[in-house]
């Protein structure tokens, strides 16, 4: 496998994820997402941001996003990175040329996840700025490099989920959907089984919630960042999520599993199988 | 029936190559082509022609059979079997968001060639297809000629040494098929090969210096254009124009050609009388006698279709297959 050759699609697949209005569409809405809740806590003169919350408060931009629209950003992105490919045809053109199936695969692969990690990065400069902007200067942020680094780990769950079933289903609508499903289920399954666990206290209930897929993906960023600030600062990260999986190690080693496991299906299932005609 | 089974020097062989599509099934497929071969590769719809080619494109693998590009097998070995090759599929699915000039040189990348390698093909090839003042357009802004003209563009890019062009010519304007006539017959006399899969037999026998032709998945025949038609025109039409053709139906003249030397039967037709003749005869002047004699104004009488046309509807009717 040659690096220059990866490049190339890595490049090619930035560019044409760009080209597409939804992922313009994602960057307007990160923009918004990262900016606007300071103006609104700034308008409303909540009683909730007390002086010494002040400091912190640029936890709230990088941390409300995570839950939900980081992670649905990482699926958009990627279960029409290869699909998009078939029903245009382009698959076919690229494919007819000295590269190699791994080129090509993680050549988009790794292009759709740049993009997904571009949007994190200007998240957090949109949130930090804005927090800096609206409530003066912001303390601890020498530690957001490593929640960044949480974060970005974090999505790759849902991005290597959707790119599987991408190149599994070779229909982007059905991709969509499917990966959509199985993200707010796990979402809803999650919700559920907490409130189970709440009302019965029975284990199993507890345990399920660690292994769905949402789990790790929420908590490793939180659990990571929580310890390094004052107590008095938990009520910000209530606002973004609660960690459900109590701890970091079995939290990075579900997302490996999971998003390794994804990334295996996929290629296999790319270099075995024929390159598609255009599918309409 | 010339199959050119594989020899060493050929730069493209099949070997019984088959591809089970389940309820369909294309080949064995066996057939060879060595360089500097324009080959015309014919088959009706559906007969196989885009299945045999993504198999040698290593695109799709086969079921069985071997399947070599550049003596390389496509799929195990696909960089090395597709250095030298170019591709232009039959719907030229292009990237809608890329200029001309930004396709070209994704498929420079792709190929590896350098940026001087790259700047001095691109503005040449875009030249050669005619598209040097679209370079900067979006491809979604150009017309379907254009798409296809920058389609083999990228074909050509990097100097390959074989082409394989699926429907080269469909929605390209008469000056540019006279165009890119010229521009294979160079690529050829620089040392290359072609194959190109074509509806347009007309632009086959100008441009190709052999056939494949399939059908049904299987080769009807390989070999020179001359001799597919020596072995299977099975007669020739002729159309007999007259004026006022109404009167014709069931008039001595259709009677006193049928009895010419060389003539299978006669048949109306819109214009007047469709003549079928055996391959080796040519009863135009007779013909055109008996009309002027029988009192009927002539108006035009000639060959209805090429003998490769002819060659090719007989080969497809029902013509056993190997």
């Amino acid at each position: 496998m040659r690096a220059s050759r990866v490049l190339t699609f890595a490049r090619y697949e930035i560019r044409r994820a760009v080209a597409r209005k939804k992922v313009l569409a994602l960057v307007a809405l990160t923009v918004l997402i990262s900016i606007a809740p300071y103006y609104a806590l700034y308008a409303t003169h909540t009683s909730l941001i007390t002086p010494p919350l002040r400091p912190y408060l640029w936890i709230l931009g990088v941390f409300l996003p995570q839950a939900f629209f980081l992670q649905f950003t990482a699926l958009l992105i990627a279960a029409g990175s290869m699909s998009e490919e078939y029903e245009q045809g382009t698959a076919e053109v690229l494919l007819s040329k000295p590269v190699s199936r791994q080129e090509y695969f993680f050549g988009k692969y790794l292009g759709g996840y740049a993009l997904v990690v571009g949007i994190v990065v200007l998240d957090v400069i949109l949130s930090i700025t804005s927090a800096t902007f609206v409530f003066g200067p912001q303390q601890q942020l020498g530690i957001e490099p490593m929640i960044l680094v949480a974060q970005v780990f974090a999505a790759l769950v849902f991005y290597s989920f959707a790119f599987m079933v991408g190149e599994l289903m070779r229909r982007s609508s059905l991709s969509y959907i499917l990966s959509a499903s199985v993200f707010f289920t796990s979402e809803v399954v999650g919700v559920f089984l907490n409130i189970l666990y709440t009302l019965t206290g029975t284990d199993v209930y507890k345990v399920a919630n660690y292994y769905l897929p949402t789990s790790p993906v929420d908590s490793l960023p939180l659990l990571l960042a929580e310890p390094k600030f004052p107590s008095s600062v938990q009520l910000v990260f209530r606002f973004a999520a609660t960690p459900v999986e109590p701890s970091i190690g079995v939290s990075a080693l579900l997302i490996a599993v999971y998003f390794l496991s994804a990334v295996l299906i996929a290629l296999s299932y790319f270099t075995r199988m024929d390159v598609a005609k255009r599918v309409t | 029936m010339d199959e050119r089974a594989t020899t060493p020097e050929a730069v493209i062989s099949f070997e019984q190559a088959v591809k089970d599509y389940g309820p369909k099934e294309i080949g064995p497929v066996t057939f060879s082509v060595g360089p500097g071969e324009i080959v015309g590769f014919l088959g009706p719809n559906g007969s196989g022609k885009s299945t045999t080619i993504r198999m040698l494109l290593g695109l799709i693998k086969p079921t069985s059979g071997t399947v070599r590009l550049m003596q390389r097998d496509p799929l195990a070995d696909h960089v090395r079997a597709l250095e030298r090759v170019g591709y232009s599929p039959e719907l030229p699915n292009l990237q809608s968001f890329l200029t001309p000039r930004e396709l070209l040189q994704l498929t420079a990348k792709e190929l590896g060639l350098g940026r001087k390698e790259t700047d001095d093909q691109l503005p040449v090839l875009l030249e050669d297809v005619g598209l040097i003042q679209y370079q900067d357009y979006k491809i979604a802004k150009l017309s379907k000629g254009m798409v296809q003209r920058l389609s083999v563009a990228q074909a050509m890019m990097g100097s390959p040494k074989v082409l394989i062009l699926d429907e080269p010519m469909i929605g390209i304007d008469p000056a540019g098929v006279v165009k890119f006539r010229s521009l294979f017959r160079d690529f050829v006399r620089d040392g290359g090969t072609i194959v190109m899969s074509s509806h347009i037999l007309s632009e086959v026998e100008s441009l190709c210096t052999s056939l494949v032709v399939i059908h049904s998945g299987r080769i009807l025949f390989r070999g020179g254009i001359q001799a597919f038609i020596r072995e299977r025109l099975g007669s020739r039409s002729i159309l007999v124009e007259i004026a006022d053709s109404s009167a014709l139906e069931g008039s001595a003249l259709a009677a006193r050609i049928s009895s010419l030397g060389g003539v299978k039967r006669v048949t109306p037709a819109p214009a007047g009388l469709l003549v079928e003749v055996a391959p080796d005869s040519d009863p135009r002047a007779e013909i055109s006698r008996v009309v002027v004699e029988s009192g009927a104004k002539l108006v035009g009488l000639g060959h209805s279709r090429s003998e490769l046309d002819e060659a090719y509807i007989s080969a497809i009717r029902g013509t056993p297959t190997q």
